[in-house]
């Protein structure tokens, strides 16, 4: 038996995901109706977002465009996990059914196997809302632009995913000990939508829990500062990338460790 | 022959809550929880040889999922050893997972929305299955069973018999050393069912493969197992040839007989006028299981024949699913 390296599991997860796609595809309908929903989530997260900057024009020094900039960075960051982790909603019935003990007998990680099952289309058009705001707000700020900055983005945006994907991980891994996890699940997306704001609007105490209990200012906010407030930036929006890595390792840890203990149900 | 699986003295117990009754009782158990340990299996030892089909039987709860959940390496015994094949499931798990295939019969491991033969592609990349040997097992399938009409259907789209047949087919496709099959037959009409032992049977044989079956259905025994274990409430209470066992009950023979009225209400009547033997009716026969070392068939006959008219009758060894009832009931002893 062959070591199973990146390049195994790359292969693997590319494989997977186009018999998923092609049988997505079959589903005309199915697949036209949700990407008519995502467009119209995402036109009333803006509209509001709109109607909120008619009223004030500034939130603590931060413009219209700036707050526009970090919409657009969060709905990218928030992609990833949208795309390749949407089996972690499912993770609370697989246990609760007993359903999950299938996922444990086949030679390959089981964090991995469990995740690349579902790869969620929708995601993609969410991705091109994202990028869509955030070139506009870009270029409306008037950032200028050189590979240094497109670097910076790119690290910091990956980051933040990691960030976004981990939350989501360690909220759905409560359900190995929990029955009523969807309740932990659905707080941690809820909170999401606060990521979309700077951190400086909040009130000290929530300042301190979003950054270090819930770290969801890491999700658009210290990482924005990078390209945004470039002469200004904590040593927070430095330490994010490894803040980053770090959380999403413990959060594999602890689905894995959860995974490795379940024991199912009778049959 | 050589030993795949050997267990020794393997113990598995479970700590769970004991539950109050009523409301009352669940906000009790909020604020103070009082555990009791479960042991769910009970010092089993066992050694199971390359190639053998073991029937692995026990009423409901009896420990038997257990017991194959931590030779599948999902679950770590409390106390004692188990190797597959010369490893320890639990500390392995993927390696383990390699040599083994499983089959739960309500539960499809293939992918939903898939047609099956993208499903054996994907598990041919999973598994690293040599080309030729992937070609090879797809050519035996064929041979074996009409698979063409599968292999382009989503298994979304299947019957649970053709599931059952393509989760089977699945188990075997790595060419795993044991294959775990937990009630592969059940819900399946007679055909399927004769379908997938011919098919488990064959695999068997051609493939060298160990079976490990547990089922509550006596016909796949009688079908597939020479060799049966049995475990009730986590202990072991017997392993050994089904043959032995059907000689352990050798003294037993099955009267069956047809009388007039409601059957039911008959094997009642009878069973109390012979309480020396079990009575059970089903839509065609009453059945009187004897003893003939405490009462002769013929004896219970005449009894019968005073009080009630009988129309036809027959007489039958035990059956393997009698032998069964009566080990869950009494025990060997």
């Amino acid at each position: 038996m062959k070591r199973k390296g990146f390049r195994f599991y790359f292969k693997i997860y590319c494989k997977i995901l186009a018999q998923d796609l092609k049988s997505k595809m079959s589903y005309r309908a199915d697949f036209i109706i949700s990407t008519i929903g995502m467009i119209f989530t995402n036109i009333s997260g803006f509209v509001s977002f709109w109607i909120l900057f008619r009223n004030f024009p500034q939130i603590k020094g931060w413009d219209y465009y700036e707050m526009l900039f970090l919409y657009g960075f969060s709905l990218i960051s928030i992609t990833p996990v949208q795309c390749f982790f949407d089996n972690n909603w499912s993770l609370r019935q697989y246990v609760y059914s007993g359903d999950f003990i299938k996922y444990c007998f086949r030679p390959i990680n089981l964090f991995f196997y469990y995740q690349s099952e579902v790869f969620d289309v929708k995601g993609l058009g969410q991705l091109a809302f994202g990028i869509g705001t955030l070139v506009y707000a870009w270029i409306k700020i008037g950032l200028g632009f050189t590979p240094l900055m497109l670097l910076k983005i790119t690290v910091f945006l990956l980051t933040a995913s990691l960030i976004m994907i981990a939350l989501q991980n360690a909220a759905a891994a409560t359900c190995f000990w929990i029955q009523n996890s969807f309740y932990v699940l659905d707080l941690a997306y809820r909170f999401r939508d606060y990521a979309k704001y700077p951190i400086t609007i909040f009130s000290p105490v929530f300042r301190f829990v979003f950054t270090f209990v819930m770290p969801i200012a890491f999700i658009a906010y210290y990482p924005s500062l990078v390209v945004l407030r470039p002469d200004t930036v904590p040593v927070l929006s430095w330490l994010s990338p490894l803040i980053g890595i770090a959380f999403f390792y413990v959060s594999y840890r602890i689905w894995m460790f959860g995974a490795m203990k379940y024991s199912g149900t009778g049959s | 022959m050589s030993a795949i699986i050997e267990i020794k003295n393997i113990t598995k117990e479970f700590k769970v809550l004991n539950r109050r009754e009523g409301l009352k009782g669940s906000l009790k158990d909020l604020f103070s929880r009082d555990y009791k340990i479960v042991r769910a299996v009970d010092n089993i030892s066992m050694t199971i040889e390359q190639g053998e089909i073991v029937g692995y039987l026990g009423p409901n709860g009896a420990g038997k999922s257990t017991t194959i959940k931590m030779m599948t390496g999902v679950l770590e015994p409390t106390s004692g050893e188990i190797l597959v094949d010369g490893n320890i499931p639990y500390q392995n798990r993927t390696k383990n997972a390699q040599k083994i295939g499983v089959v739960f019969g309500q539960r499809s491991q293939l992918w939903w929305a898939l047609p099956l033969v993208e499903s054996f592609k994907l598990l041919r990349d999973i598994y690293q299955i040599p080309g030729k040997d992937y070609e090879e097992m797809l050519a035996l399938y064929r041979s074996l069973v009409d698979i063409e009409p599968l292999l382009h259907k989503p298994v979304r789209q299947m019957s649970l018999g053709q599931r059952t047949l393509s989760d089977i087919l699945a188990a075997f496709l790595h060419n795993p050393k044991i294959v775990f099959l937990d009630e592969p037959t059940i819900g399946l009409d007679v055909s399927m069912k004769a379908k997938i032992r011919t098919l488990i049977h064959a695999l068997n044989q051609e493939k060298h493969t160990t079976v490990i079956l547990t089922t509550h259905d006596m016909g796949d025994v009688d079908a597939l197992c020479r060799r049966i274990v049995i475990i009730d409430k986590g202990k072991m209470l017997y392993d050994n040839d089904i043959e032995h066992l059907k000689r352990f009950f050798g003294s037993y023979r099955t009267l069956k007989i047809r009388v007039a009225g409601d059957l039911s209400e008959q094997a009642d009547k009878i069973q109390k006028e012979v309480p020396e033997c079990s009575v059970s009716a089903d839509e065609e026969w009453i059945s009187v299981l004897v003893d003939e070392d405490k009462a002769g068939v013929m004896e219970v006959l005449g009894k019968l024949q005073k009080t009630h008219r009988i129309r036809d009758m027959q007489l039958e060894e035990i059956s393997t699913e009698e032998v069964i009832k009566k080990i869950y009931e009494e025990g060997v002893k």
